[in-house]
Parts: structure tokens; sequence; C-alpha cells
């Protein structure tokens, strides 16, 4: 046998694993960003765990403790304040500035974020939207980073003093909007989102 | 390969940037290969890497040492991936109501984890692999060059390929014989 041939048995055995060399998931490689995020957000957890002295003995495991880390990490850069209760230093809450967008220029408020068992609250104090009754009204939705996403967080008449909910964790939707909406039929394409969106707000950092 | 040295475990286990990168840098292939074949989406496979190493961190405390690292994420990359698949079938609830049920697309079953295992297996011997052999492994099978097209698009002798081929194939094979189907 030539000394560049492989034997029998390793032809075989490698035959088994064509298909495998030759699907493309076998070869992908995470995109560079990756690294950074993986570091950064086991740095921000591990953070957060210090500044939490009953959390030594058993890692947090919720969203919140995420949230919170990944948010003081860009806290220079994004308009977000962190608030730790000094009483009880496992609770956490976050107030996100809302903006009016061209729909609703000038309307500024806030949100702000609690982690409960059942989701996260969403308490928002916007004022300055009119009234919207007869079939109309506002929808909450958190979305994820590349607007591919959306998720309803409840509607309303009005959101001076409104509490949302969501099911889902803002570190996967970290952005919050507000859109006017219409009643639809269950399978009308206009049960989504109308893209009409009045005021928005970054709960936490996109790439 | 296996990440056999405690004391990189324990820096891991601590959070240590140095450590968390070195691991990240030795297994981010594996854990995304396996989440690709799961997800079939680069960028659901990226978020569920950034899971699979933070999971991979939360539990570090309770990792034995002297266990090969390997299996273990390959495990919690499979977990995850699968996951981020059910929350984003969900997400597709509203067109899969109007989707034709015999399409193929809503059938697909994820790999299980022995297939993620050997998915795994075959990936950490393809890293293992001295970058020039790699490279000539990724254009034979990936891309279906033969050993002409590889000697031209790399610019080396054919010689060169057909043994760096032979060598790596040869490694390849060695690697995976512990995976060799017994006959029943």
């Amino acid at each position: 046998m030539a000394s560049d041939e492989l034997t029998p048995d390793d032809s075989d055995l490698l035959e088994e694993f064509a298909a495998l060399l030759a699907d493309p998931s076998l070869w992908a490689e995470p995109g560079p960003e990756v690294e950074d995020a993986v570091v950064s957000a086991i740095s921000a957890e591990r953070a957060t765990m210090q500044r939490s002295p009953s959390a030594t003995v058993a890692r947090p495991r919720r969203w919140w403790t995420i949230a919170a880390a990944t948010a003081v990490g860009a806290a220079a850069a994004a308009a977000i304040t962190i608030v730790v209760t000094r009483d009880t230093p496992a609770k956490v809450d976050q107030t996100v500035a809302m903006a009016g967008t061209d729909l609703a220029p000038g309307v500024t408020g806030e949100a702000r974020l609690t982690a409960v068992s059942s989701g996260v609250k969403i308490q928002l104090t916007l004022p300055g939207l009119p009234r919207r009754d007869g079939g109309e009204f506002y929808q909450v939705w958190l979305k994820n980073c590349d607007g591919t996403q959306l998720v309803p967080a409840g509607s309303f008449h009005e959101l001076d003093d409104a509490i949302a909910w969501a099911g889902v964790s803002p570190v996967d939707f970290p952005l919050l909007t507000v859109t006017k909406e219409a009643v639809a039929a269950p399978k009308d394409p206009a049960q989504g989102s109308s893209g009409e969106v009045v005021a928005k707000g970054a709960i936490g950092p996109c790439p | 390969m296996g990440l056999a040295d405690a004391a990189l475990s324990t820096a891991f286990a601590e959070g240590d940037e140095a450590a968390v990168r070195a691991v990240y840098r030795q297994f981010a292939g594996l854990v995304m290969a396996v989440a690709q074949r799961v997800l079939g989406d680069k960028g659901l496979a990226e978020e569920a890497v950034q899971q699979t190493f933070l999971q991979a961190w939360r539990n570090a405390s309770t990792f034995e040492p002297g266990r090969e690292f390997a299996p273990w994420l390959v495990t919690i990359a499979r977990r995850v991936a699968i996951d981020i698949q059910r929350r984003e079938s969900r997400r597709a609830a509203t067109a899969l109501d109007d989707a034709d049920p015999t399409d193929a697309a809503l059938v697909t079953l994820p790999p299980s984890a022995e297939q993620a295992w050997e998915a795994g297996q075959v990936r950490l011997a393809i890293d293992a692999l001295p970058p020039d052999e790699r490279e000539v492994v990724r254009l034979q099978h990936l891309s279906g060059c033969t050993h002409q097209q590889i000697a031209d698009q790399l610019g080396v002798a054919l010689g060169t390929v057909k043994s760096r081929s032979f060598r790596a194939h040869k490694t390849l094979a060695s690697r995976l014989a512990h995976l060799r189907e017994v006959p029943t």
C-alpha cells in the first residue's frame, strides 16, 4: 500500500462521517463579537453577584440579574438608571426613559420595570398621548434588537399611568415600544403591530 | 484538548476574563456547530453560543474536576438551542396555522443527544488539526474541491495538498475511531 493512502478501515470510518464533514453547520463559526459578548455577560453577572451578599451561596439565575448587570456595563452609553434597593439587595428595579417619535413629538415619560415570578411588570408614565377609544388603542410591545420579534405587553386607552406585563426577558427583548392600533379580526394581519410607533425606550443595549 | 487544566477550570468558574476567553476560544466552534445544527440560523446559533457559555459559567462550580469539558458543553448547547428553537416556533405560530401540514419543515426534529455529541466530536477533531490541514479538509468536503482545485486555490503544489489531506484524514480517522459503529 502506498504511504499516502488511508487504510480501508480508515476510509470506511471517514465515509461514515462524510455527510457531517460536508454539512455547513459543522464548520460554522460564531462572529468575532460573540466572544466579547460572552465575556461581558459573565463579567456583568459576576459583578452583580459581588454586590449582592445574598447571592454568594446560590448564584442568582433570574433574568433581571443579567439585565441589571448588562445595563450597568452600558450605563454610560444608555439612558438607563439602575436602582438597587438597599433593604432588599436581590430586588432590582429599572427605569427606562421613554420618548415620543415623530408621531408624538414632545412626549416624554418613563417605564419602570420590576421582575416578579409571573413576568415583567412595566409601569408606564407617559403623559401627553391623546386618549384612544372606539376600537382604537395603544399597544405596548417588547421587541428584540433586530426588530424581527415582537411580544405584546398590553393594550390601553391612554398611558398616563398604566401597567403592562410581559412574559419574556428584557435581555432578549430590550426595546420597549408603543404603537397605535385598531381592533382587528383574529387572523387579520392587523393583529400584528401597525408599525405606527408613538413612543419608545431602550431597556438594554443592542449591538 | 480537554479542559484537564484544573487551574483553568477553576479560573473559569471564578469568572476570570483570561480563563473565560481561553475556554471560549477552545470550545466556541464546538458549541456553534451543535447550535447551528439545531437552529439552522447563524444569528440564533450565536445567541445559543452566548447563553451556553453563560450557563456553563453559572454551573461551573458543580463541574467535577478531571471530567471532560466538551461533552458537558455539548449537552448545555443542545438544550439551549432547543429552547431557542421552541421559542422561535411559538413566534411563528400564526404563520404555521396557514402552512401546509405536509411541509417537511414542520416535522424537522432537532438532533438527538447522540447526534449532537457525534457532530461535536467531529468538530473537535477538525479544530484540533493544524490550520493548513484543516483548510484542505474544509475545501475538500465542504466546498467539494478536488486536490488540484485546492492546490490552485491555495497556491501550493498538488503534492503538498495530497500530503496535507492524507495527514489530516489519518488524524481524523484516529480521533474518530471511538465513534465507529459496532456491528450488531
